[in-house]
């Protein structure tokens, strides 16, 4: 559906993305995931048309972004960073304008506008004036300019920003079920929504493209290490750490807090088998110390991300010349 | 069939702005005015012989005040708005095109500043009534209006689309409108042009006062179009260079 290869994008002193390459197969929800400035926008503009890259080529439905664009325009919606919509206008007549603009069929035109709204709940404000409406319902004017038409591919430049937590939940079940049947690309830099939305990510950091894969696999690379297990004992003579760290699978055990009064809370590293957690317990019964809570949890993107991130901007980006990535 | 689609939410757009009431209000009293001290000037029995037309179309310089000042403030937002705004980058990645845009929006700026004179029908109607009206300077004298300020509104819709601002945009646009006026002006002043020289046929003024005449001099209107056609290609160019600059 999406094809992308070797893109690159230089403005006059800084280089924006480097040699990014990577595809987005029909009805695939695909996440765009990076600190702010990393190159996300950036990309999406180029796949939209919008930016010329410096070189490279990117596929959309069978037309060259750059040979093609109006074909291509014609199969993307596309929501862009911080929403501009013509602030004067009432939503409907926006719609309206917009829909003629994509060429929806004149006697289509009412029927699409309308699922639009449906579909973006914005039946009680369809005759407010834009420049009147909350950020949440501008959001959700943009995403309905987006659904306009029917289109193939949706490309949403962080769609759920400035929303409060129930509308963020309400978009993010839209977008779950618009990709049900449509492509769907979408940049976000918070990462618990790119894991509840997207069925495969690409981390982009400084330009580059450091780390791709569904959102479990990425996760399971990382645990080759393991998994973090929180507990929390009841242990006025100080036995826990000592009998935890001799369980078998256990491999470090540290103890943040220590409250005189033995209600201590310590994090282990152990092995990824549930089996290490039971014997946790049972060396607990053994040696006499209480367990109130117990947790595990696998590395989440939020881990990998940060490792990612932050080891790769530890290093010099000498290698490519001038590429110091991060563009406005 | 964008194009059509565009050029109607740009009128809708203009009309939705307050300044355009402004601006017509301002044109009309400013023409009334004019024309209510040309009835005046003309009642005198020692002025010579003009037609009141004549003096309407460029026989003040009111007229050229009103071309230079009110072109740029119909067109500083058309471009430079959608680009402070964003706007710009929805409009561009719905399936229409720079040039289709250009095309779009300076139609538009023609369209509103044809309503900005024709309040000033008026003129020839009421004239009509009191004494006989040649039809053909009147329409040729309206022929010069309108082809002078599309020439001014191309020029100044390019400012529009390089300028940061809708401000900047203006007063570009109104310095250049500036310049393409006085460029006529040296012609009338310097005895040395020639009556067929480069410079007189840049003189806006000579224009005007031919096409109040009743003549209309083809080589005036096709130096309108070839500045109106280059300008736009400009505009369109420079909003292409933006995919390169980001």
């Amino acid at each position: 559906m999406i094809k992308v290869e070797h893109l690159t994008k230089q403005y006059a002193a800084t280089t924006a993305l480097w040699d990014i390459s990577f595809q987005v197969t029909r009805n695939e929800i695909l996440g765009f995931l990076g600190p702010n400035g990393a190159g996300k926008s950036t990309t999406l503009k180029i796949l939209t048309g919008y930016l010329a890259p410096t070189s490279g080529t990117a596929v959309v439905d069978g037309h060259d972004v750059f040979v093609n664009p109006k074909a291509v325009k014609k199969v993307i919606g596309y929501l862009p960073e911080n929403v501009p919509l013509y602030t004067e206008l009432r939503v409907d007549e926006y719609l309206g304008y917009r829909s003629a603009l994509k060429e929806v069929p004149r006697n289509r035109r009412h029927k699409a506008i309308d699922s639009a709204i449906e579909r973006c709940q914005l039946g009680d404000v369809r005759q407010r004036v834009i420049g009147q409406l909350s950020k949440g319902y501008r959001q959700r004017v943009g995403l309905a300019d987006a659904l306009l038409g029917d289109p193939k591919i949706l490309i949403l430049d962080e769609p759920t920003i400035g929303l409060d937590p129930n509308q963020i939940r309400q978009v993010r079940e839209l977008i779950r079920e618009l990709g049900r049947e449509r492509t769907v690309i979408l940049s976000s830099h918070i990462l618990p929504e790119v894991e509840a939305v997207c069925s495969r990510v690409i981390i982009i950091h400084q330009g580059r493209l450091v780390s791709r894969g569904r959102p479990e696999d990425l996760r399971a690379d990382l645990q080759g290490g393991g998994v973090t297990i929180t507990v929390e004992v009841i242990d006025p003579g100080g036995a826990a750490q000592g009998a935890i760290e001799q369980v078998d699978g256990v491999t470090h055990v540290d103890s943040p807090d220590d409250s005189p009064d033995g209600y201590r809370t310590l994090v282990i590293k152990a092995d990824p088998d549930p089996a290490v957690r039971e014997r946790i317990f049972d060396a607990a019964v053994e040696r006499g110390f209480k367990l109130t809570g117990l947790s595990s949890r696998g590395a989440s993107l939020e881990d990998i991300f940060v490792q990612i991130t932050t080891s790769e901007g530890d290093e010099p980006p000498a290698a490519d010349g001038d590429a110091e990535g991060g563009a406005a | 069939m964008n194009i059509i689609v565009q050029l109607k939410r740009e009128i809708y757009a203009l009309f939705l702005s307050p300044i355009v009431y402004v601006m017509l209000i301002a044109a009309t009293v400013i023409n009334s005015g004019v024309f209510l001290a040309i009835l005046d000037f003309l009642s005198n029995p020692q002025s010579g012989h003009v037609a009141v037309m004549q003096l309407m179309f460029g026989g003040t310089t009111f007229f050229y005040i009103l071309l230079i000042v009110v072109s740029p403030l119909i067109t500083m937002r058309l471009i430079a708005e959608e680009k402070h705004l964003g706007t710009l980058e929805t409009l561009l990645t719905a399936p229409i095109n720079e040039a289709q845009v250009v095309i779009a929006k300076y139609l538009a700026a023609v369209v509103f500043y044809i309503v900005l004179w024709l309040p000033t029908l008026a003129y020839p109607l009421i004239l009509s009534r009191f004494s006989e009206i040649e039809l053909g300077p009147v329409l040729a004298g309206y022929l010069g209006t309108v082809g002078m300020g599309m020439m001014f509104l191309a020029v100044n819709l390019f400012f529009s689309a390089v300028a940061k601002n809708q401000i900047v945009a203006a007063l570009l646009s109104f310095g250049a409108n500036m310049v393409l006026f006085i460029i006529g002006i040296f012609a009338s002043i310097s005895m040395a042009a020639a009556p067929d020289s480069l410079l007189n046929y840049m003189n806006l003024w000579a224009h005007m006062e031919d096409f109040g005449r009743g003549i209309v001099d083809t080589r005036y209107l096709v130096y309108y179009a070839s500045i109106i056609l280059f300008v736009l290609f400009c505009t369109v160019q420079a909003l292409q260079a933006r995919r390169w600059r980001g």
